[in-house]
């Protein structure tokens, strides 16, 4: 059935590993990039929110349209 | 699968010269099933004809027919396929000189 | 005057207060003794009718007379069934921060309706066969919305502050792959309305798929369906009985007792009388079976071989084509089915070689 976060050579190749390198969260009220380093608080730079969302994957996810 | 499997089955227990026999039709349902069992009821030597879907998770039809005078069903069901066919020619022209016809209301339908 | 209708059993349905009467037909041979009801194409012609009422742009309604249920009921079960269409199958996401979920988005996609004509597409053998140009059409959706930069400051309007601030089945644009191009070249593949929202989009949200559409049929999932409604209807009979006729007092109350028109009132006699060419539009409520002053003076009915059949098309067929291609796949079963027939009765002189089911 559906396969989310299947691995798949892509068509177009688009999905290149990134560098490992530090995580980017979205801030769930601004929407401003942020970086979470560990034993630092969770705070949006801008705005001071304390609610992250982790990014969508840029991996291609395969659904039937059932 | 090397073989393709049959669309008509002659189940066990049929007479030995087809005058009674279950057919098992494969991936059919009701719309043939009910279809074909009164065009063979239509036929003066057929003594039974009846049809069924055995179970829904099943995609078969049986259809059971019998004859009189030893007759063969399976060349009772052949004709039927015939005339079912002839039915489907005769409506099909019909709606096409209907259609030609113009002799009805056109409307408009917002969609 | 037409002469008075009767109610006839072997004709007609009849609707009493709380059942129906004569339900099943009995022109069979052997069921009314000395008659003669076996099959004859050249009778059939002749006491068959198709006549279209109304024709538009999106449903046709048409008579069927002379023919058994059987007959109809098979082409309606098709028409819903197994007329084949193209619609979306497989949807590869690459990028969706819309509010919708992939999953919902993916099922959504699949529902809207394509104009493609299937008889131009092969259909898939399985589910995993290898896709090529003759069985598969591919689609591309990338929206991505952005803040407006002009957009007046007192506006709430959502179309005024954003562009793309909605998915809109416009948006699928198609990828002709191989020989599609020359072969659609005419028609090109696009939604039939392209007005359906799939989603809703905010400044920085982004749809970014492709699309693989196939072609299918509607028992394999209704998103195949070339209809939205395929049905019949008998015709309806109402039958005054010259015995008892309607008190002239009571011509008006009888008449609202059923839908506007099928009931004549003569404005001089107060006498009573049904408009045949109306009767169709009767909804058979029965309203008249609840007074006791009307009991009767009138029968309902049905008339058992007339259909009066009502399509609306949607998707890629227009209205008038879809019976025609019932009937071409119902021939195509006959045909399959008496193939099968014929090998076996070429096989199985013998019994012995006639192949029986284990069962």
């Amino acid at each position: 059935m559906n396969q989310p976060g299947q691995q798949t050579a892509n068509a177009g190749g688009s999905f290149i590993p990134a560098p490992r390198q530090d995580m980017e969260y979205i801030c769930a009220d601004c929407g401003a990039k942020n970086e979470i380093k560990s034993r630092e608080p969770i705070r949006c730079r801008e705005c001071g929110h304390r609610i992250m969302y982790k990014k969508r994957t840029k991996r291609m996810v395969q659904f039937e349209a059932r | 699968m090397a073989e393709t499997s049959p669309k008509i089955k002659i189940m066990a227990g049929a007479a030995p010269d087809l005058s009674a026999a279950t057919f098992q039709i494969f991936d059919e349902s009701h719309t043939i099933g009910n279809a074909l069992r009164w065009m063979i009821m239509k036929n003066p030597k057929v003594e039974f004809c009846g049809y069924s879907v055995p179970h829904p998770s099943e995609n078969l039809i049986q259809l059971r027919i019998q004859m009189y005078d030893g007759l063969s069903s399976l060349n009772t069901l052949l004709e039927a396929l015939a005339n079912l066919d002839s039915v489907c020619e005769t409506i099909e022209n019909k709606y096409h000189s209907s259609l030609a016809t113009n002799d009805y209301e056109r409307w408009e339908e917002r969609s | 005057m037409p002469p008075a209708i009767t109610y006839d059993s072997r004709k007609h349905v009849g609707v009493h207060a709380e059942r129906v009467s004569h339900v099943s037909s009995t022109n069979f041979p052997g069921h009314h003794p000395h008659e003669d009801h076996s099959w004859d194409l050249e009778r059939f012609k002749k006491g068959l009718t198709v006549k279209i009422e109304r024709l538009s742009n999106r449903s046709i309604e048409f008579d069927l007379v002379g023919v058994d249920a059987s007959i109809a009921n098979a082409y309606r079960r098709i028409l819903i069934a197994e007329v084949p269409t193209i619609c979306v199958e497989r949807v590869y996401v690459w990028d969706n921060t819309s509010v919708v979920v992939d999953e919902v988005f993916a099922q959504r996609i699949g529902l809207v309706p394509l104009n493609v004509d299937p008889a131009l597409m092969d259909m898939k053998q399985t589910q995993n066969d290898q896709a090529t140009d003759r069985n598969t059409l591919v689609f591309r959706l990338q929206v991505a919305c952005e803040r407006r930069k002009n957009a007046p400051k007192d506006t709430t309007d959502p179309s005024k502050l954003y562009i793309n601030h909605e998915v809109l089945s416009s948006h699928l644009k198609w990828v002709p792959q191989g020989e599609q191009e020359i072969v659609m070249a005419e028609n090109p593949p696009a939604p039939t309305n392209l007005n359906i929202v799939l989603t809703k989009l905010r400044p920085g949200q982004e749809v970014d798929m492709e699309l693989h559409a196939v072609k299918g049929v509607g028992k394999d999932h209704a998103k195949f369906c070339p209809v939205a409604t395929a049905s019949y209807r008998l015709l309806p009979l109402v039958i005054l009985n010259p015995e008892k006729p309607v008190p002239r007092e009571l011509a008006e109350k009888f008449q609202e007792c059923f839908s506007p028109g099928v009931i004549r009132v003569d404005p001089r006699t107060k006498a009573v009388s049904v408009d045949s060419k109306k009767t169709r539009k009767e909804t058979m409520s029965r309203e008249v079976y609840r007074h006791p002053e009307f009991e009767g003076c009138v029968q309902l009915a049905r008339v058992r071989d007339h259909f009066l059949f009502n399509i609306e098309s949607e998707g890629f067929y227009p209205p008038q084509r879809l019976l025609p291609e019932a009937i071409a796949v119902m021939r195509a079963k006959i045909a399959t089915i008496k193939r099968a027939a014929e090998t076996l009765l070429n096989n199985g002189d013998s019994l012995g070689d006639v192949e029986m089911a284990d069962v």
